[in-house]
């Protein structure tokens, strides 16, 4: 079967009021925290004059646009036109949700209306994302490792066991979100860390050598 | 774009007193060419192929077309206005369609969230009702009775004033601003938006100045101006399409877009569409 959850971010990264743009499956997002810690992913477009919603700020529980300050709720419904503060917004001006959900640590989309809750990664805990200007196949080729069905990528890094959720990103670019076995040691961590972004460093060699 | 009624009308292409006998190359609606100042001092703007194209130099910039423009260039008379200054502010090179940075300069609900603190400010945000007309006698954009809460106004203004405008768009890429003067009430500052098409996705925006101020030092006059433009770059290279959609249903206007909604209309009508999309994606 296969997998409909993407990782997009580990969830600290995220904290409460910040939205941060993201890409699942060439769709263009918005992915964002409210005020009591609700996380949520929507189309990175407000309806209204095609401002990227990932610009904009959260206040409370509601992300507003920054071109004119347009809020939605959690629902996507726009509930404030500062322009016209006594007007209730129609129904009809929404953004496109998707369903965004946390597992351990790590924030997954779906563009698919589920039922299967996001895949769990058991004996692992979140170190880091980085971005990676090569696709995905080269991160393969370049740690010997397949990709499984949750987008896992299993291996040793500094000796360590590791997993990596690969992210598709549109350019040929893939965002790595790494987690590394439970227990790790602060210092195991850096170095694991540094064997990331010489990883990093030898997929972009590889891509530019091919 | 064969038959682009665009080609025939008048565009920005250099600042007057920035002229040299080498000249420079730049882009107009895709075509490469190059503009500089000949012996004498005119202005001269020709294709790479060697075609000399029309010339205006007026309101501190060389104006040109590729094609051949039915209106002579439009008329300002504020320029010739005696006590002005006249401010050249530079140039803005901006990743977005000509037509939506005409749009966002027509756009004051923007003020208190991109402009915070300078051309508005939470919560001064309700956009009053104002009138919009397409003059068919001249065939220009007109909103006028426009107001709205400033914290600074301008360079001139201390503190928060409500500023009255009036926009009008005589060239579908040209909008000139009639705002509240501080120091001389009863006359209109004057602030215009030359835009110069590069392609339909970037545009080269030469902002232009007509004011009563003969306090504030030209280079504060122009710092204030390109900040102001820097704010608007960061919302305008990040609109979704690209392109300005002229048909209804892919964006939402409201009354305070009143403005926005009779230039697209215009547009329209007269089959502006170089750095617009017509059928919704």
């Amino acid at each position: 079967m296969p997998q409909n959850w993407t990782a997009v971010a580990l969830s600290r990264d995220v904290p409460p009021q910040v939205v941060i743009p993201t890409v699942v499956e060439g769709r263009e997002l918005a992915v964002w925290r409210s005020q009591s810690g609700r996380i949520a992913a929507w189309e990175d477009r407000c309806p209204h004059r095609g401002m990227r919603l990932s610009h904009g700020f959260v206040r409370g529980e509601a992300l507003s646009c920054i071109y004119h300050g347009w809020s939605y709720n959690e629902a996507g419904l726009c509930q404030r036109i500062p322009a016209h503060p006594d007007l209730v917004p129609p129904d009809a001006i929404r953004v496109p949700t998707l369903t965004a959900a946390e597992s351990d640590g790590i924030i997954w989309v779906t563009a698919e209306s589920t039922d299967r809750p996001p895949p769990k990664m058991p004996g692992f805990t979140p170190l880091r994302s980085l971005t990676v200007e090569v696709p995905a196949s080269t991160i393969t080729a370049v740690s010997a490792s397949p990709i499984g069905e949750d987008g896992d990528l299993r291996l040793a890094l500094a000796g360590i066991a590791c997993l990596l959720l690969v992210q598709p990103l549109p350019g040929d670019r893939t965002a790595l979100h790494a987690l590394v076995a439970a227990g790790t040691s602060p210092t195991a961590q850096a170095s694991v860390s540094r064997a990331l972004e010489d990883l990093r460093h030898q997929a972009e060699t590889e891509r530019q050598a091919a | 774009m064969t038959d682009n009624p665009m080609l025939n009308e008048w565009y920005p292409v250099g600042i007057l007193t920035e002229l040299t006998s080498e000249g420079r190359d730049t882009l107009l609606m895709g075509e490469p060419i190059h503009v500089a100042r000949d012996a004498g001092g005119n202005p001269v703007v020709a294709t790479k192929d060697g075609r000399c194209l029309p010339v205006r130099a007026r309101y501190g910039h060389v104006w040109t077309s590729l094609g051949t423009p039915a209106k002579e260039l439009f008329d300002i008379p504020e320029a010739d206005q005696p006590g002005r200054r006249l401010v050249d502010v530079g140039v803005v090179r901006v990743k977005c369609s000509p037509l939506r940075a005409v749009e966002n300069f027509l756009d004051i609900a923007h003020f208190p969230f991109v402009h915070t603190d300078i051309l508005g400010a939470e919560p001064h945000t309700e956009v009053q009702r104002y009138e919009v007309q397409i003059r068919e006698e001249v065939d220009e954009v007109w909103a006028t009775k426009v107001k709205f809460y400033q914290p600074q106004a301008a360079k001139s203004a201390e503190g928060g004033i409500t500023t009255d405008y009036m926009y009008r768009v005589p060239a579908p890429t040209v909008s000139i601003l009639y705002k509240t003067c501080p120091p001389r009430p009863g006359e209109w500052d004057v602030i215009t938006l030359f835009v110069q098409p590069m392609a339909e996705d970037l545009c080269q925006v030469w902002p232009w100045m007509a004011l009563f101020d003969d306090q504030t030092p030209m280079t504060d006059l122009i710092h204030f101006q390109q900040m102001i433009f820097l704010q608007d770059r960061s919302i305008l290279e990040n609109q979704l399409p690209r392109l300005l959609p002229l048909d209804p249903g892919m964006e939402i206007p409201t009354r305070a877009d009143m403005t926005s909604v009779a230039y697209r209309r215009w547009l329209k009508r007269h089959g502006f569409t170089y750095g617009a999309q017509l059928v919704a994606a």
